[in-house]
């Protein structure tokens, strides 16, 4: 027999071995995991799953944070296990947990159908959107043993929210134009939680539906959106007086729209408003600070 | 200068290579973000929490060495064929549309949404093998155009091909949802992930099977390297070797892509660092290219692992910067060897 | 002696259009050696590549062997002919001896190494061709004269019957040059290969060819014994220069004399 039959079966056998290790080790099982009565060593990676932990009284249980998880100032003293984009899963096996909580996107889907695969308690919450929000603090909180704190957060923030809106009311909604980018220029389409947060402020957005989440737009889209206010939400905390200034004078040059004549230009915090967490009243808040600033003068 | 080569001086420098290889591979799975230690590894499984060393170990570490192994020896290999095939030392594996082919691929299959799993594996690395491979044989049915293997309209038509399908992909990641862009360029640049048993072993039968064909026919890769006519003359079977060579080259680099996304540097430095050392011989020099290119990427994938941890870096940007430099040195030393310098 | 290269009625045109060998038919006779002569242009390497299975013709037969070349098969056809091109560098650095091996590649073993008779063979071949002591040298190394005394030691080292050279000597010096002749003109009466040669050097193949193949214009052919086919007319008609006959005991040489020659005056005169 010639050297390529000889190679075709080598590579056959080769394969079919591993076909059945393959089949073994699926019927294997690898032992029976005792479900923890309560979850204690908990891993969180992603910001806003942070902020929920917390906010839920979970300080102590928190075993790893992602890099990014910044508020409380406590999370960031946690020990880290990788970027939110990227997260590092020896430190999350290293630290054995048994409750990790992710977000659904492509990256931390995958991670969390491997950590499954080899038994570990994965929770995978999608939230996008604000109703998103208070279903994943529910499970969170089921997950974790805190039913009841959850049910107070989320009663917490939807009856604040009800507040804001009655406040508010449905009438004269003012046109916003949230500006995440300004160079090229990138705006918060109406697909966004973002945007939901305008319209509980009372707001509605000065762009229409859009193929994109966060398009890019033109400077002529610019004119014709009509905005009456501009919000630009800060990822640097400091200077923000300085931003301001900046801001007020890159737009000065679209003189024609409402919001740059009436000087409503405005820069704001950006991490209340950047993540759909427990902190979305206070977001919300802010946002209607600027969109009805009469309403707050008490 | 350099004796010929013998059976037996082969079979010790693959010998020797492979335990090299055993000792880089072991002690770089010692070496990560986290510490873990041997002894605990040994320790055995026991129950999921008590041993996070062996799980660690066994889980992420090894899958992902033995992945580094597979993507480098079959980059390294590919690049080795395709400078034989078109006599260009400027060839690499992805020369004839296999980046574009794999990158259109991934995005087609990032925008389409595609959600199913196949043995729960994401659907982009499927696509990607099938969109390298697809617009290989694409590059190969134009070049052919040009006459039955002409070089240089093969060359040509790879230029034509990875242009028009770059542009295709710059559209659809224009038009793509924001997230979707992210996940398709972060593939792209080329990242080591923990594959799973079934993957790892299927991959390593294409990847070694491949290997050991192109060893088969090294000789007549060698007679190749002068020329079709003078190939012709020395008895090879031009059509059948050069078919041969492509297809596999091909195959290897597809399944190498769909891994791990892009790679760049190790299928085009590999083989020159290994022929400035060892000579042109493929008998030889095939071998001894795929080890040095598993040995080079596990180095690689272990400094992207470490050196911002908790953060890793992607793979392809380390195999550059570790690349050019080690490279530079090598010519340095052995440019008197290298006669296409003059 | 039997017939080893048979080509009836050959036509080639590497366009449909233009054909630049019309209807040749010719015999080579095993053992022979064979000068083929004529003008740039003709088809003199088109006509060696026809032989050695490079080029199909548009019409015709060749046969070698008695055997029609299309069904051949590469290993055995290069076991039958062995054929040596200009010398070039190529792209990777192969060393003499590794070069002058792959000519032993449809005979290696299983997994591609040579055996002990190829390698006899090999060194044989560098030392016919006086190239033994550049064995481990890269081919880039060496001068062009060393480089093609490389390629030929490549073809002896198929061990071929039949052996085909385009122009071996055009690049070496006057000792290498009269030394490979007489390694052809060896081998052919030592070993009985059939040397076909194409040459520009017209008194070298007067010397050492038993048979010429002049190729005029318009595939004007005339293939015979070299006494015969040699004749200042002929030369004339199908090179267009005048050349004076010497001859010394058998042997015949052709000397083209420019406009500048010393005493041209007085030699034509006694040479007419």
């Amino acid at each position: 027999m010639n050297k390529w039959w000889w190679l075709l079966l080598i590579i056959t056998c080769w394969t079919a071995t591993g076909l059945a290790i393959f089949d073994l080790r699926q019927s294997q099982d690898y032992g029976d995991t005792p479900l923890p009565t309560r979850a204690d060593r908990i891993v969180s990676l992603a910001p806003n799953l942070t902020e929920i932990l917390f906010a839920l009284g979970l300080e102590k249980e928190i075993v790893r944070v992602t890099l990014d998880s910044d508020y409380p100032p406590a999370a960031a003293k946690k020990p880290k296990a990788g970027t939110f984009w990227q997260p590092n899963i020896e430190a999350i096996i290293a630290a054995r947990p048994n409750l990790i909580v992710t977000l659904g996107f492509e990256q931390q889907k995958n991670l969390a159908e491997r950590l499954k695969r080899i038994n570990y308690n994965c929770l995978t919450v999608n939230i996008e959107k604000v109703s998103d929000l208070y279903e994943a603090i529910e499970a969170i909180g089921a997950a974790a043993g805190k039913q009841h704190e959850a049910n107070k957060l989320v009663t917490n923030i939807s009856d604040n929210l009800d507040k804001l809106s009655a406040l508010v009311g449905t009438d004269d909604k003012v046109r916003v134009l949230w500006v995440v980018q300004r160079e090229p220029l990138r705006v918060a389409g109406r697909d966004t939680f973002v945007n939901e947060m305008i319209e509980l402020a009372g707001g509605e957005n000065a762009i229409g539906p859009t193929l994109h989440k966060y398009p890019p737009i033109g400077a002529e889209q610019v004119i014709v959106c009509d905005a009456d206010v501009i919000i630009e939400p800060s990822m640097q905390q400091k200077d923000l007086k300085e931003q301001q200034k900046n801001a007020n004078h890159y737009w000065n040059k679209f003189e024609t729209i409402p919001a740059v004549a009436n000087e409503r230009v405005y820069v704001i915090p950006g991490d209340t408003v950047s993540r759909l967490g427990p902190r979305l009243y206070e977001g919300t808040e802010t946002i209607a600070r600027c969109l009805r600033p009469e309403l707050f003068e008490n | 200068m350099k004796e010929l080569l013998t059976p037996k001086k082969l079979i010790f420098r693959v010998v020797s290579g492979l335990l090299v290889l055993l000792a880089v591979m072991l002690v770089c799975s010692l070496i990560g973000a986290e510490s873990i230690s041997l002894k605990a590894v040994f320790n055995g499984p026991g129950t999921q929490a008590a041993n996070p060393d062996y799980q660690i170990f066994v889980e992420f570490r090894l899958p992902r060495i033995i992945l580094a192994c597979l993507v480098g020896a079959a980059l390294a290999c590919s690049g080795v064929v395709f400078q034989a095939l078109l006599r260009n030392p400027l060839a690499d594996p992805y020369i004839l549309g296999i980046s574009s082919g794999a990158g259109l691929g991934a995005i087609i299959a990032v925008i389409c949404g595609f959600n199913w799993t196949v043995w729960g594996r994401s659907p982009i690395a499927v696509f990607a093998f099938a969109g390298a491979l697809g617009t290989v044989w694409l590059v190969w049915f134009i070049g052919r155009m040009a006459g039955r293997f002409h070089v240089t309209g093969l060359l040509l038509a790879g230029v034509v091909v990875n242009a028009f399908f770059s542009a295709v992909i710059m559209f659809l990641t224009s038009i793509a949802k924001s997230q979707q862009v992210y996940s398709t360029i972060f593939w792209l640049m080329g990242n080591m992930t923990e594959e799973d048993f079934l993957v790892l072993w299927i991959g390593s039968s294409c990847v070694i099977g491949g290997i050991i064909a192109l060893f088969y026919i090294s000789p007549q890769l060698n007679a190749l390297s002068f020329g079709e006519e003078e190939a012709r003359s020395m008895g090879v079977n031009i059509a059948g070797t050069q078919i041969i060579a492509f297809a596999i080259a091909a195959a290897i680099t597809a399944v190498a892509v769909s891994l791990s996304g892009l790679i760049g540097f190790v299928g085009l430095l590999v083989p020159h660092a290994v022929r400035l050392v060892f000579g042109p011989d493929h008998r030889q020099l095939l071998p001894l290219s795929g080890i040095v290119g598993a040995i080079f990427l596990v180095i690689a994938d272990t400094v992207a692992r470490i050196i911002i941890a908790p953060a890793q870096l992607p793979v392809g940007v380390v195999t550059a910067i570790l690349g050019g430099p080690f490279f530079l040195v090598l010519l340095v030393k052995y440019s008197r060897k290298v006669s296409w310098l003059k | 002696m039997s017939v080893i290269i048979d080509v009836k009625n050959l036509s080639f045109g590497y366009t449909p259009q233009k054909t630049i060998l019309k209807d040749i038919s010719f015999e080579i006779k095993e053992g022979t050696f064979v000068g083929i002569a004529g003008p740039n242009g003709v088809g003199k390497s088109t006509l060696l590549n026809l032989l050695c299975g490079a080029l199909k013709p548009k019409s015709g037969t060749i046969k070698i062997d008695a055997i029609p070349i299309e069904s051949y098969n590469w290993k055995t056809l290069a076991g039958k002919v062995a054929v040596v091109r200009q010398e070039f560098v190529p792209v990777f650095g192969f060393s003499v001896i590794e070069t002058v091996l792959m000519a032993r590649t449809p005979y290696f073993g299983t997994f591609g190494f040579e055996n002990k008779r190829d390698k006899q063979i090999v060194n044989e071949a560098l030392e016919a061709t006086d190239t033994a002591q550049f064995a481990s040298r890269g081919l880039g190394s060496l001068s062009g004269g060393e480089r093609q005394r490389v390629f030929i030691a490549r073809a002896l080292a198929a061990n071929s019957p039949v052996l085909l050279l385009d122009e071996p000597t055009s690049f070496l010096d006057l000792k290498h040059q009269v030394g490979i002749y007489d390694l052809l003109k060896n081998a052919q009466l030592e070993k009985g290969k059939t040397i076909v040669a194409i040459t520009h050097d017209i008194n070298m193949a007067s010397q050492y060819c038993d048979e010429i193949l002049l190729l005029g214009a318009n595939s004007n052919y005339q293939i015979g014994q070299t006494k015969d086919v040699f004749s200042p007319e002929q030369i004339e008609k199908v090179f267009g220069v005048r050349t004076f006959v010497v001859s010394l005991g058998r042997e015949k040489f052709f000397i083209p004399l420019g406009k500048f020659a010393k005493d041209r005056g007085q030699i034509t005169d006694k040479h007419i």
